[in-house]
């Protein structure tokens, strides 16, 4: 069996088999964007995994016996379920791809120490399942095979804490198993400068001309867990002209630790705190790619990007570490044409549309 | 709807029946008629209504006479919503003048039932109007050139010592004493003709732009109304025309080899001095020819009798041609780039286009289509009217004073002006009682200290500030002309109330982002075209509402700022075209920035900062 899959060699059409995040990432290194290379644990990987022993039965019995009401209960199925999949050595051959894989990416990226970010990637194109069951997890600067299987397992150990319980013990039991079904992303470390997100649409009304960036000193996680108040951009995709940018005070960033392995964060130092994090330059560049992520996909993007710190020559670039369809854009929209649209106006301008139906321009 | 008070409203701008009159206007109620004030015996009703302040048109106190041109501007436009076109929810607006000041209110309609049946008379109206526009367009152009003619063919009589003879021997009957009466009656007439003739198409051509508009702002809410405008705009529009005779005035001076005579910089006599040569001649034919009708072009807005025109006064065409050859001599381009709007124009329609349903895209298309269609007519109609018929009128007017210069009811034309449309009426009677019977005319002894006293008044009124809204704040504005052409929404509502709270210090004001682009700079606050003399190059113009004539006043300011006007009023128009920043509709810019304060014009944002005093 193959339980490893290579980013590059995936496609959007993958997702049951490596699950939306890194099925995605597949499909923007096809589409020409440049992405950190890495690979997927299968979700075969995990079920090859939940198939040994008793394992599988045993995972269904601790979490279908609680009342999803007793929190004690659930920190109880939580302590039982972790402790199971602590406990199961994961199958050899599952193992040995994945240290074969790291191995390679260590390879090719020139570094035997190669730090990887490692992180769930579920199966469900159900959002509210990404968001509650327990499939959100993140590790970061992961270095060396060994702690990389850890955090592998850390991931499918994730669908075990009490609120992915709770929130499974009232699905039927047929999409509770599919909610956890689930792959591993295993993917190179940026060191970011800057980094932040970037919405197609407007997040305020779900105006499609309109775009959204934010950005923050050093890595991602800052911005994407609230740490830091972000600089803001705003732009109209008709152009791309900045329409406002709000340079925050930016006081902490997330940076790799002195340890070498994980992330800490720190003071941004004072002097570049009110700093603009993006030149207008980066931000159009930025802009650019989105918008060629969006056309990739036909339809407004989430996305996840940072700038690489320029290095022995090289210049810093702009990567997309994750991009995914933004999907309340319709119902933001909606909502502010309540708002702004007048009945007693409609009532009339419906008639003038039909009155000027099949008028042209001379 | 109407403007009534909303019962959740507890915002309110000051009330009409509350503000004093300003120090040296006392009287100022007899300049206008009865219609157009808020009577005492009305308070209660008038004082529930929201009025806001039209800058637009009329940014400073009507003149007596002036107010003719509230009357037919507000009774046209009022006719063809309410009685033409039947538009569904909006009515006409009714006007009051205070210390001088026009203030509007709008008359809608509120009764569901109504409104259907009121729409399904527009269907058919507003229909047949769509779907022959083009023809109809043609048409009236004729039709105003057709009044523009009927205007300049009424005879003012001579009223001279005898009748002319071939008259009598013709036994005509009928005299020049009632020819002077019928005169007067057919100018006033014609002016509302005119009025009619403007509003025809114009509301009609909004409101297909406002359904452009809404069906755009459905699907991308944050759009700027520049981005509609530059969707929807012709590339040829007729207020650039005027600028673009004086461009080829300025070539055709270098061709015929007599720009000399520009350097030497004697405006007064140069067309006398070009007479003497053959060439000088052939130029002030072709200017001659430029300038009718191109040259009844208001320095102002055409709404008042001082606003003259570019034909009444050619020392600003004349100067400006003269910085045009030195342009041109220079090797400067002075065309504007027709081929790059248009690309823009279309690159971003394709760029919207492209973000919408599939589903979608055949409303779009079909608005747009529409307002396209409209379009030349909303930009072109102002020439037609406000500039070419109104220089026209005006001077009729000016005409028929001389009857009452001669028979010395006062010294200058202009004192006309400060009499009522009514008045005028009534002293044309005594003017015939006199010539009639070869008495003496009352006139002189009675309108010379009149007219001197409301002068002064004026003068008093025009140093007062008018609030931009008087009344109850309203629920909600819909009506598209106030929301297109005046740029009062819910929010400029919201921004006015909010600076009449604040502690009096304001430093920031905002408007409509009119066009984009941020600059900072001295101030130039130009409240009549007069003070334009003063301005000087790289000067942010700070104006109540700024002119199409004043086109070439934009190439050598580095913004615009207006009190009044929203995204299609002239300011926004020529800035976009210049590539300057405006805000437009800021309702108070006028009376809170003064010359040479240093002030940022942000036409992103449709923000104006004072940054210091000097």
């Amino acid at each position: 069996m193959t339980y490893i899959r290579r980013f590059g060699d995936l496609r959007l059409t993958d997702r049951p088999d490596v699950g939306g995040k890194c099925a995605s990432l597949g499909e923007l290194i096809h589409a020409g964007i440049e992405v950190p290379d890495g690979f997927a644990v299968t979700a075969g990987a995990f079920e090859a995994f939940r198939d040994q022993g008793s394992l599988r039965d045993d995972l269904k019995r601790i979490v279908r016996s609680v009342d999803p009401s007793r929190s004690s209960d659930l920190d109880a199925a939580h302590t039982a379920a972790s402790e199971l999949v602590a406990a199961t050595p994961i199958p050899q051959e599952v193992v040995d791809q994945i240290v074969a894989a790291y191995g390679e990416l260590c390879e090719a990226a020139g570094d035997e120490a190669l730090p990887v970010a490692v992180r769930s990637s579920g199966i469900s194109e159900d959002g509210d399942v990404t968001s509650f069951a327990g499939q959100q997890e993140t590790y970061l600067w992961v270095v060396g095979a060994h702690d990389v299987i850890d955090n592998v397992r850390a991931c499918w150990a994730s669908l075990y804490t009490p609120q992915a319980i709770a929130y499974r013990s009232q699905l039927p039991e047929e999409v509770a198993f599919e909610s956890t079904l689930i792959s591993v992303g295993v993917q190179a470390m940026v060191d970011a400068e800057v980094a932040g997100v970037a919405f197609t649409v407007s997040p305020r009304t779900g105006d499609r001309s309109v775009m959204a960036i934010n950005a923050s000193w050093g890595l991602g996680q800052a911005v994407v867990s609230g740490e830091v108040t972000p600089d803001e951009y705003w732009l109209s995709k008709i152009g791309l002209d900045v329409t406002s940018s709000t340079v925050a005070r930016k006081t902490m960033q997330c940076v790799p630790s002195t340890t070498g392995r994980g992330v800490i964060t720190i003071p941004v130092p004072d002097d570049q705190q009110d700093v603009a994090c993006l030149a207008p330059e980066s931000i159009r560049e930025l802009a650019d790619i989105a918008i060629r992520v969006e056309q990739h996909y036909g339809c407004p993007q989430d996305i996840e990007w940072a700038r690489t710190r320029a290095t022995n020559g090289r210049p810093a670039r702009i990567v997309l570490l994750q991009s995914r369809p933004e999907t309340s854009w319709k119902k933001r929209q909606a909502e502010s044409r309540a708002k702004t649209g007048s009945s007693a106006a409609a009532s009339y301008l419906s008639v003038i549309q039909n009155a000027g139906t099949g008028v042209r321009k001379a | 709807m109407t403007l009534t008070e909303d019962s959740t409203s507890v915002r309110r701008f000051p009330d009409p029946y509350s503000i004093p009159t300003p120090d040296g206007a006392q009287g100022w109620e007899d300049m206008y008629p009865y219609y157009n004030r808020f009577l005492e015996s009305r308070r209660d009703r008038d004082s529930k209504r929201t009025w806001f302040r039209n800058g637009m048109h009329f940014p400073e106190p009507m003149p007596p006479f002036d107010i003719v041109t509230s009357d037919s501007a507000f009774m046209s436009t009022g006719v063809m919503n309410t009685r033409v076109f039947a538009l569904p929810p909006a009515l006409g607006i009714d006007v009051r003048v205070l210390n001088g000041y026009v203030y509007m209110s709008a008359n809608g309609v509120e009764n569901p039932e109504e409104i259907g049946h009121r729409a399904e008379e527009f269907a058919v109206r507003v229909g047949y109007y769509y779907q022959n526009w083009p023809d109809i367009y043609a048409k009236w152009e004729a039709k105003v050139r057709a009044e523009i003619a009927k205007l300049q063919a009424v005879a003012i009589p001579a009223l001279g010592e005898f009748e002319p003879v071939e008259d009598v021997l013709a036994n005509r009957g009928v005299t020049s004493s009632n020819d002077f009466l019928v005169a007067y009656q057919a100018i006033l007439a014609s002016l509302d003709a005119a009025w009619n003739l403007h509003s025809e198409l114009l509301n009609m051509g909004y409101a297909a732009y406002l359904n452009f508009l809404m069906i755009l702002r459905g699907h991308f809410p944050e759009i700027s109304d520049q981005s509609v405008a530059k969707m929807v705009s012709g590339v040829e529009v007729l207020l650039f025309r005027p600028d673009d005779e004086l461009k080829k005035l300025a070539a055709l001076a270098i061709e015929l080899d007599v720009t000399g005579r520009f350097a030497a910089g004697r405006l007064e006599s140069l067309r006398a001095d070009l007479a003497e040569s053959g060439a000088g001649q052939k130029w002030n034919a072709a200017y001659d020819e430029s300038a009718d009708p191109w040259f009844n072009f208001s320095y102002g807005n055409g709404f008042y009798h001082h606003h003259r025109s570019w034909s009444d006064d050619p020392t600003f065409p004349l100067t400006i041609i003269a910085e045009y050859i030195g342009r041109l001599q220079k090797n400067e381009d002075l065309r504007r780039p027709l081929e790059a709007v248009s690309t823009e124009r279309d690159a971003v329609v394709d760029r919207y286009r492209s973000l919408l349903d599939a589903d979608d895209v055949q409303a779009f298309d079909e608005a747009l289509g529409l307002s396209r269609v409209v379009f030349p007519y909303v930009e072109n109609h102002n020439f037609f009217i406000e500039h070419w018929y109104m220089t026209k009128f005006w001077n009729k007017m000016r005409e028929l004073s001389e009857v009452f210069v001669r028979f010395e009811f006062f010294a200058d034309v202009d004192d006309i002006f400060f009499m009522r449309r009514a008045e005028v009426g009534d002293a044309l009677v005594d003017v015939q009682m006199s010539w009639c019977g070869g008495g003496e005319p009352l006139g002189p002894d009675y309108w010379p200290s009149i007219i001197e006293e409301r002068r002064r008044i004026h003068a008093a009124l025009k140093r007062w500030t008018p609030p931009p809204a008087l009344g109850p704040a309203p629920a909600e504005i819909v009506e598209p002309m106030t929301i297109m052409l005046w740029g009062i929404t819910d929010d400029q509502v919201k921004s006015w109330l909010d600076a009449q709270s604040g502690d009096g210090v304001v430093r920031v004001l905002s408007g409509f982002a009119g066009s984009p682009g941020v600059a900072e700079g001295p101030a130039r606050v130009v409240m009549s075209p007069g003070d334009l003399d003063f301005l000087v190059d790289g000067e942010i113009l700070v104006a109540p509402i700024t002119s199409p004539s004043w086109t070439p006043v934009f190439a050598r300011i580095k913004g615009a700022v207006s009190d009044i006007g929203g995204i299609m009023c002239h300011a926004s128009i020529v800035s976009r075209e210049y590539g300057l920043p405006a805000v437009v509709g800021t309702g108070t810019a006028t009376a809170t920035i003064k010359t040479g304060q240093i002030i940022r014009v942000d036409g992103d944002k449709g923000i104006v900062t004072i940054l210091s005093d000097s």
